[in-house]
């Protein structure tokens, strides 16, 4: 080798043999040749002086700190939802969807044989016949977990691609599935909240915080599905509502299904009772009935009205249930669930009177709650005397739970009618509200409604140490455009702690069956009232409200009441 | 002396068997070398085995050596014949690229003719090379001072250069211009011109910025400054200056390299086998790579020399500087001396492509030595010396 370069170097001087234009072309590029030469050496020099640097040198340059990728944060397209306490109620969690270009497979029989083996459910034939399409995009399966992915990895099947998404994840299942709704294949939501709030989930990326608290609803759902299965009832519903700030901590529909899976589920499961339903709630109107005329002042609690004989109205007649044929006073027109002593009472409120009060506690338009499934009141129109007349009991008007359990809110509060809302209400937020009625008269509400517990259809509802009170009600459901018996709504609207409300526990029933235990009845006091019972009972240690010593002098007083008149 | 008889063999009637006698071994035991460094690393690069790349890679090497005798013993002329044709193939090949080419690793290199996959950009390495020694063969040097002769060739260099930018291959094209612009210096343009297309191409920079990919801006801008971007654009390079950095004086050993063993390093089997070679075997071994690759020049440079024909030499030259292209770009790209443009490098880099082109290559260097005496007129009818 030696030899041979040296051979090279010696040709140098052989350019004197040649002459002319050939001559001077090969002196130039001989000349260049070593300027060529010269520089390949100094780049290469270059080289090798940086590998002194990085290989001997480099340690003043070594960073101090290694740099990690950080671990724990994953961009994720659609935010968090979360109830009150910060609970998670739908995530979003990276998975893999799994697509092919079927010009690029090979042998779709035999990678279809293979995939079927990994991706348990996946029927071989029709991806068989998908992989074996002239198109060059088609969607095999979405949303592997990771192991799957991991599986069809190695397969090794040329041509199968993954896509990066994200599902949406409901770790609590059913337990809140009306409020937080669900989302497409393609993570748009499409109900619920999911999809109220589609666009700031999906822009925020800061958790949406839900009113709802997870342990009130999961004591709700239990007591109230219970109540459904233990009555045979068609469905059921049941909100938690706080008085003051018009928060929804719970709120339940029953048969509930799962947003993980909601094409599973019947379109009746996915029916939202509290706020899509609307029905005639029955003689829980009476709380307005009364409410309007203690503020109208078209009655006091000492007054009373005639209930000896039932009213006839064309062909209806209008009669009591708990008929006491006799004069009754306000209360006990209330506890007694007096429909002629109701309907007596709107007569001297009158139309108008009653319809500015049903229409400022917001029985008359949708509620706002911020849910795509809201449903409007059926409202008479034209509103006449006849209609005055049943809605004083709570027929020819349907609302929505909703509706009820906000309106009742406000007339046990003080008066002020604070529009539901399944948001958290945030640390100083001001919270919207319209005086409805006067403090005194609602102050008289909850004398009514705690003495309706205390000796009237609502006992069932109590509970030792809470001062509940509330209003049960028995609507008759229309069918085929009559009213029947054997179909009713059967509701309880309760509160508590009556001396100082601070939640609204309302529970509707639809269609319960009587059993042997209830004698046969499933009226308001006994399906519901009992649920409401319950759920206080469970809910009110959780919520830090404390028992009270309900016979206690000052607690009477403030609870006192002349039933009868003197 | 030996000098003197080779001089005046006769080359007319020279059969293979005497060309394969004349074959500068030497270069072939050389680049025989140089590729077993490479067998070698690749065998580590995968854990101390020859699955998958090191047995490939010989085996792509042996019949890449076929092709480079081959090429070796073809008469020089020949080439000089087919030098249009074959560029003009090369460049219709190049076209057809973009139009119909299958999309490989995000870019369109490759053109699959069904039987095989041809990467026309390597190609055309060679076929610049060709028509450029054969057009400033027959060009003269009193015509080399003409600017306006000069038009042809540089067109001939830009073309394919703007059309594997394009495809978007920056590696190729900085290949193909850089040796397009070596023969122009050996062919004796003057320095000024060089000066000239220098500052003309400064000019031009912050347009072609704008036709530049998004991913290759980010590769200059992360040159400029890669630990703006550590976990992004800059992780390859700080990663490399790393294991570089580890591997200090004699290196790890051999299949001891723990950065590039334990998946630091990013495409250590390919454009950062160097890095690899030189954390294992350390600076010493970095160092005799360079070592290796410096004979090689010197070896060729040599063969230029002794060529007498304008062509034998703009050719051996052309090949030789895109061999130094290959191996300076790819070990300053490693070292952060330059932006990371996907240079392999050259006979060690995992890569059949570059390879076969990089001995066919070798096979036209050991042509031109082997044929050194060959008088080429200037319309390309042959003499003997």
């Amino acid at each position: 080798m030696a030899t041979r370069i040296g051979d090279v170097l010696r040709a140098l001087p052989s350019r004197l043999r040649i002459d002319g234009a050939a001559k001077q072309s090969i002196e130039v590029a001989r000349h260049r040749l070593v300027v060529a030469g010269v520089l390949f050496v100094i780049a290469f020099l270059i080289v090798g002086l940086r590998l002194v640097d990085v290989t001997l040198l480099k340690e003043a340059r070594e960073p101090r700190f290694a740099h990690a990728p950080r671990a724990g944060h994953l961009e994720m397209g659609r935010a968090d939802i979360v109830d009150r306490n910060g609970v998670l109620l739908a995530t979003s969690l990276a998975t893999a969807s799994l697509y092919a270009n079927p010009k690029l497979v090979l042998g779709p029989a035999e990678a279809a044989r293979k995939l079927a083996r990994v991706l348990p459910g996946l029927d071989e034939r029709e991806i068989a016949a998908r992989l074996a399409s002239d198109r060059s995009f088609v969607w095999l399966r979405r949303n592997l977990p990771p192991r799957q992915q991991y599986e069809v990895n190695r397969l090794g099947i040329p041509g199968l691609y993954f896509q990066r998404e994200e599902r949406r994840v409901y770790p609590h299942g059913p337990l809140a599935a009306h409020i937080v709704g669900f989302t497409d294949i393609d993570n748009r939501g499409i109900a619920g909240i999911e999809q109220s709030f589609d666009e700031k989930l999906r822009e925020s990326g800061e958790p949406l915080d839900l009113s709802i608290d997870i342990r009130i609803q999961h004591i709700v759902r239990e007591e109230l599905g219970r109540t459904v299965e233990e009555f045979k009832a068609l469905g059921g519903a049941a909100i938690m509502l706080d008085v003051a700030t018009g928060e929804v901590l719970a709120m339940v529909s029953w048969p509930d299904f799962d947003p993980n899976a909601p094409a599973l589920a019947p379109a009746d499961a996915r029916f939202n009772r509290n706020t899509l339903g609307i029905y005639e709630m029955g003689s829980t109107f009476k709380i307005f009935t009364a409410a309007m005329a203690l503020d109208y002042g078209t009655a006091t609690l000492r007054d009373g009205y005639d209930a000896t004989k039932s009213i006839q109205i064309g062909r209806f007649t209008i009669s009591d249930f708990h008929a006491q044929r006799r004069y009754l006073t306000v209360p006990e027109i209330f506890i007694y669930s007096s429909n002629i002593g109701a309907v007596k009472m709107a007569l001297d409120i009158g139309t108008q009177r009653q319809r500015d009060f049903l229409a400022r506690v917001g029985l008359l338009k949708a509620s706002p709650i911020e849910l795509p499934e809201v449903g409007p009141p059926l409202v008479p129109q034209p509103w006449r005397e006849v209609n005055t007349m049943t809605i004083a009991f709570g027929h020819g008007l349907s609302v929505s739970p909703i509706q009820l359990a906000a309106a009742s809110a406000a007339t046990i509060n003080g008066g002020v009618m604070r529009p539901a809302t399944i948001l958290k209400r945030q640390m100083g937020e001001p919270i919207p509200g319209e005086r409805v009625m006067s403090a005194v008269a609602s102050e008289q509400m909850r004398r009514l409604m705690r003495l309706n517990v205390e000796r009237g259809s609502g006992k069932s509802a109590a509970v030792p140490g809470y001062l509940v009170g509330g209003k049960t009600g028995t609507a008759e459901k229309i069918v085929d455009g009559r009213y029947k018996k054997a179909a009713r709504i059967s509701s309880f609207v309760g509160a508590f702690p009556m001396n100082k409300p601070r939640y609204i526990v309302l529970a509707i029933l639809d269609e319960p069956q009587g059993t042997k235990t209830t004698f046969g009845f499933a009226t308001g006091s006994w399906v519901a009232a009992p649920v409401v019972g319950r759920v206080i009972a469970r809910a009110a240690p959780m919520l830090g409200i404390e028992p009270v010593d309900e016979e206690a002098p000052d607690l009477r007083d403030q609870m006192l009441i002349n039933v009868a008149k003197r | 002396m030996a000098l003197h008889s080779s001089l005046s063999a006769p080359r007319r009637g020279m059969s293979i068997f005497d060309k394969l006698r004349q074959t500068t071994w030497g270069l072939v035991a050389l680049v025989t070398l140089v590729s077993s460094v490479g067998f070698a690393m690749l065998y580590s690069a995968a854990g101390g085995s020859f699955d998958p790349w090191a047995s490939r890679q010989m085996i792509r090497f042996f019949v890449g050596l076929g092709l480079m005798l081959g090429v070796a013993v073809v008469d020089l002329r020949f080439f000089f014949r087919i030098a249009y044709p074959f560029y003009f193939v090369a460049l219709v090949l190049l076209t057809a690229v973009d139009v119909a080419g299958a999309i490989g690793m995000g870019a369109q290199r490759w053109l699959d003719l069904g039987v095989i996959q041809i990467q026309p950009s390597e190609l055309m390495k060679l076929s610049v090379v060709l028509v450029l020694a054969r057009y400033f063969h027959r060009l003269g040097p009193e015509d080399v001072g003409n600017p306006v002769k000069l038009i042809w060739p540089i067109f001939l260099v830009l073309v394919p250069a703007a059309l594997v930018v394009k495809q978007p291959d920056l590696g190729s094209a900085i290949i193909i211009g850089l040796t397009g612009a070596i023969i122009f210096f050996l062919a004796g343009v003057r320095l000024w011109k060089f000066i000239v297309v220098g500052a003309g191409g400064a000019a031009v920079v912050p347009i072609a910025w704008g036709f530049l990919r998004e991913y290759q801006k980010n590769r200059v801008l992360t040159f400029l400054n890669p630990e703006n971007d550590p976990l992004g654009s800059g992780y390859h390079i700080i990663q490399s200056k790393i294991a570089l950095g580890s591997g200090g004086i004699w290196g790890k050993g051999f299949l001891q390299g723990t950065q590039s063993h334990l998946q630091f390093l990013p495409e250590k089997q390919t454009d950062f086998i160097f890095t690899m070679l030189s954390e294992e075997l350390g600076f010493v071994g970095g160092l005799a790579l360079i070592g290796i690759y410096s004979l090689i020049l010197l070896y060729g440079v040599g063969i230029a020399v002794r060529s007498r024909s304008q062509f034998g030499r703009l050719v051996a030259v052309g090949i030789l500087g895109g061999f130094f292209v290959y191996a300076f770009v790819n070990m300053a790209m490693v070292m952060g001396l330059l932006p990371v443009v996907g240079v392999p490098l050259p006979l060690v880099s995992y890569g059949g492509t570059a390879m076969m082109t990089l001995l066919m290559g070798f096979g036209l260097l050991i042509n031109v030595y082997i044929h050194r005496d060959v008088h080429i007129g200037r319309s390309g009818a042959g003499e003997d010396g």
